[in-house]
């Protein structure tokens, strides 16, 4: 069996077993967008207002809730440190990337699919709709490797989840507003592509470069471990 | 399987950790057929040096080569089980050891019936008790193609069966041309192995 196969089959199994990691963080934003008009105002003009705002950044925070342990029972385990001797002939940065692309298809995805109900909940218009979603599908693989990255920088410390998480807070920023941009375009009515198009390059940029620190900051934690 | 000869050198190796000198300008040489118990107080740098020589925690000052080598050359010729699980929780028994070893059910089979975990190939490591969970790591040894073995703490909650199947298991690696490093608070009564003591830096 090819070190690829190995590790996706392992891959699938574990989210098959951790069902509770892809349904908590839909859970969390649907109790999010839930509480928004009971808290703000019933108003369904002002929803429709705010509401794909408010879907993008639960989807955010919920997408930071299942990332920010990504790596860690690898870790404590000791499985991670098995990854650098037993893939020998296969760069580590390849093998975090796959990881990255079933974390975000498994995890992440379905998160995206349930923003239209979202979208429904708080009286989104469709076209403004349409347009969170192929934000969330081109932003999102960047923020799952952002977090991820954040998940590997401090899979040392105890208390790793909301220090990853500071950490890359930076790099968030830049997708939050860019994608906030094309919302408002949407909203308006103008031209949408640029935005997407810088958005995506982003993603791109992100799944290029970010597995390769992931490894580095692996190999830095193991390498200071027991 | 017999193993080639294989030699491990280690040479004026020394450690420093958090400002704590483990050890200094350590040397020995380990050849086919040799077993060797790293002993030490807690703390002394057993686990560090089985790391180091596992390619995982790097090398500071002094060289570490195989048949004369340097260690990154060779790293596929050691298996290194270190103290932690070593197993997923949530992954079974039996997936457990085909992504670690990469071989085929019938032999990662053949292998859990030899650690008496035989009927367990599809319980989830979490369900095991730790020894089971143990063994289940240990099968890796039963797989494994490797001619250098490095086992850190590999007898911690195991019961006698078990510990006696160990030690003849490690009997029959270094009759075959394999060598084994291992650390352990107990001492193995069956294997025939040297000792080297590591905390005493004056």
């Amino acid at each position: 069996m090819s070190i690829e196969k190995r590790m996706l089959a392992r891959e699938l199994k574990l989210a098959a077993a951790r069902p509770g990691d892809i349904f908590k963080p839909m859970w969390f934003l649907m109790l999010v967008i839930s509480m928004v008009p009971l808290a703000l105002s019933p108003d369904s003009v002002l929803l429709a207002d705010i509401g794909s705002a408010m879907i993008w950044v639960a989807t955010l925070l919920a997408l930071l809730l299942n990332t920010e342990h990504l790596f860690q029972s690898d870790f404590s385990d000791g499985v991670l440190e098995q990854w650098l001797l037993l893939f020998l002939d296969r760069p580590l940065a390849w093998l975090v990337g796959l990881k990255l692309i079933v974390h975000w298809l498994f995890h992440v995805v379905p998160l995206i699919c349930i923003t239209p109900i979202a979208g429904l909940m708080l009286s989104v218009p469709t076209d403004v709709l349409i347009a969170l979603l192929m934000t969330l599908v081109v932003a999102t693989p960047a923020l799952t490797c952002f977090s991820g990255l954040g998940a590997a920088l401090t899979l040392g410390s105890s208390r790793s989840g909301i220090l990853g998480v500071l950490v890359m807070m930076p790099l968030f920023v830049p997708v939050v507003i860019l994608a906030a941009g094309v919302l408002i375009r949407a909203t308006d009515g103008s031209e949408i592509l640029p935005l997407m198009a810088l958005l995506g390059a982003f993603s791109l940029v992100a799944a290029t470069l970010v597995p390769i620190a992931v490894s580095a900051a692996i190999r830095l934690n193991i390498g200071g471990s027991n | 399987m017999i193993f080639e000869p294989v030699s491990l050198n280690i040479s004026q190796v020394s450690c420093e950790r958090d400002d704590r000198l483990l050890f200094h300008n350590l040397s020995f040489a380990l050849r086919s057929g040799d077993i060797l118990r790293v002993a030490g107080p807690n703390g002394a740098g057993k686990t560090t040096l089985l790391r180091m020589i596992a390619g995982l925690f790097e090398v500071q000052d002094g060289v570490i080569t195989i048949d004369q080598e340097p260690l990154s050359e060779r790293r596929h010729q050691v298996l290194y089980i270190g103290h932690k699980p070593q197993v997923s929780r949530d992954l079974t028994v039996i997936d457990n050891l085909k992504f670690l070893t990469g071989f085929d059910e019938p032999v990662v089979k053949q292998a859990l019936i030899d650690v008496g975990l035989r009927g367990y190939h599809d319980s989830l490591v979490k369900e095991l008790s730790q020894g089971q969970g143990r063994r289940c790591a240990l099968a890796r040894l039963w797989c494994s193609e490797a001619p250098i073995w490095i086992l850190d703490e590999p007898y911690t909650a195991l019961d006698v069966t078990m510990v006696e199947t160990l030690d003849r298991k490690i009997n029959a690696h270094v009759a075959q041309g394999g060598l084994c490093l291992f650390t352990t608070h107990q001492l193995p009564q069956s294997l025939n192995f040297e000792t080297l003591e590591l905390g005493r830096v004056d």
